[in-house]
């Protein structure tokens, strides 16, 4: 397993160890208080050297996470204010009044570029020219998603930076006048790059929910392509499945 | 490490490598893997389209002030994945795209699709036991009580692992359940045949490092991403039937959504749901 822990990811191994231990702190998997397994065992779990495990423990010390002391060992610290947890934030995020009052963005592009090709190729409709809009989006002050909007021209010519203001884009699409009416979704996740985890205030190599999606209004125009990337601990999508009433017999087994 | 004014001087080129930032080696990041993650997103995205060729190496090395052995490096584990080919004497080019053999679910067909992914897929069963339920479902479910039955398995498609799948059922349902059919079936299918039927589902979708035990059973790094899925699923009279925690292999596994917002024109609050899953 060590060997494949390295080519996996070209994160180095204690950086994948010191993720997945401060993922169990933040999630509460090790409780405030409560004893972490000792070195040997960690060595043992994760398959790397005492060096590498020490030097994960001494960075989780370093953000005052865990707290070691001699002779006794190694326990999760109390955590300094619980932030807001991520179904609250959704439910602010996923709102589009409250995005607009209880969030704030900060602006890092908005510009009319020509088409990146990944977007050409797969919807030539958008046009030569696109505005691109990235945003990062905060809530109490700690960011959440950094989100890159594509806009047709057609679209993107009737905002402006002061339009757009603190809004969604979609907000600010339908103050123009161009109303939202579908979207495609498509949810995975990816590991943060260094500009994402820079923007996100996260660690290189962490887990980042990654959205995208195209949205179109009703008579089938697309409005705008985005790619957002969420910090999994403060936000996470809810979407509510409803099953038909009644059993569908043979369409259920179509194959 | 390039400077800052190197970088401008490097946007003058044709520059299909603008967006790589070679001083940034992040902390704990190999160099080559900037690179290899770089060149993979332009290979991903098109912008080195299938059949193109990709900058030579000394070409690479001076934009991005790297050594030639970690051009290499990240050159190499290209090839190992099939992603390009490299050709002595004229260079290195991106490959046909192989369509990796990923399987869908889209959750506005979410009912239909699961037994349709059950079908080709195997599922490995680790655990069927009585245990506790862990705190975090507890804090979020109190109904589900402090122990259930946990049914652990494993997900494969053609041979490789994609989900790690672990549900708890209220014990009065899961003693209905044999063994033999959540080997075969979707835990929804399963459930359907034991007790009221489900009639809905709350899912949430998150990501998350792959810890030592998720890493082993899906065949992957430790810490690498992973897209984390909680069904909730609940019967008509809005009783829980059961939850279903996954682990999925993003390259693997794909989920997706088309959604709908119903009065799109009025002043009141557009809400977005999902399409009825008519196909």
């Amino acid at each position: 397993m060590t060997r494949a822990t390295n080519a996996g990811t070209g994160v180095t191994r204690y950086l994948q160890v010191y993720t997945v231990l401060s993922q169990a702190l933040a999630a509460g998997d090790i409780a405030a208080g409560e004893a972490l397994p000792s070195e040997p065992s960690l060595v043992r779990q994760y398959g790397v050297s005492r060096t590498t495990v020490r030097r994960a423990l001494a960075r989780l010390a370093a953000e005052r996470c865990i707290v070691r002391r001699r002779g006794s060992g190694t326990f999760a610290r109390d955590k300094v204010a619980k932030s807001v947890s991520a179904r609250q934030i959704a439910l602010i995020l996923d709102d589009p009044r409250s995005v607009g009052t209880n969030t704030t963005v900060r602006l890092l592009e908005f510009k009319t570029t020509p088409i990146p090709d990944f977007l050409h190729r797969e919807w030539p409709e958008f046009g030569p020219n696109v505005l691109t809009i990235r945003r990062v989006r905060y809530v109490d002050r700690e960011p959440v998603a950094l989100v890159t909007s594509y806009l047709p021209e057609a679209v993107g010519q009737q905002l402006s930076v002061r339009r757009l203001g603190n809004d969604t884009v979609l907000a600010a699409l339908d103050k123009l006048g161009w109303h939202a009416a579908s979207c495609e979704q498509e949810m995975s996740a990816v590991a943060a790059d260094p500009i994402t985890a820079k923007h996100l205030d996260f660690g290189v190599g962490s887990p980042v929910l990654n959205m995208k999606c195209l949205v179109r209004d009703a008579r089938g125009q697309i409005l705008r392509y985005a790619n957002y990337l969420y910090r999994p601990d403060r936000y996470e999508i809810h979407t509510a499945v409803e099953r038909d009433r009644h059993p569908r017999g043979r369409q259920a087994n179509r194959l | 490490m390039a400077s800052r004014s190197a970088q401008r001087t490097n946007k003058s080129k044709p520059a299909r490598g603008k967006g790589f930032p070679a001083q940034r080696t992040g902390r704990g990041v190999a160099r080559y893997y900037l690179l290899y993650e770089h060149l993979s997103g332009a290979l991903n995205d098109g912008t080195i389209p299938s059949g193109g060729a990709l900058p030579s190496e000394p070409d690479l090395v001076s934009r991005y002030r790297l050594s030639r052995t970690t051009v290499r490096r990240a050159l190499a584990r290209l090839e190992e994945e099939g992603r390009i080919i490299r050709r002595r004497g004229s260079g290195t080019f991106a490959r046909q795209n192989r369509k990796a053999v990923r399987l869908q679910l889209d959750l506005h067909t979410f009912f239909d699709d699961l037994p349709q992914i059950a079908s080709q897929t195997s599922a490995l069963l680790l655990r069927f036991e009585s245990g506790p339920v862990p705190a975090s479902l507890r804090e979020l479910l109190p109904e589900l009580g402090s122990s259930a039955v946990i049914i652990q398995r494993l997900h494969r498609h053609h041979g490789t692992p994609f989900a790690l799948t672990t549900a708890y059922v209220p014990q009065h349902l899961a003693n209905k359940i044999r063994r033999k059919s959540v080997e075969r079936a979707s835990l929804v299918t399963v459930l359907d045949q034991v007790g009221p039927r489900t009639t809905q589902t709350d899912y949430t979708t998150s990501a998350v490092a792959a810890d030592a035990i998720a890493a082993k059973r899906l065949d992957v790094a430790l810490g690498v991403p992973l897209l984390r899925t909680r069904a909730v699923l609940k019967n008509g009279q809005n009783q829980l039937n059961g939850v279903v925690e996954s682990l999925c292999r993003p390259d693997r596994f794909n989920l997706r959504a088309q959604m709908e917002r119903s009065g799109a024109r009025s002043s009141n609050p557009q809400q977005w749901r999902l399409k009825r899953g008519k196909t």
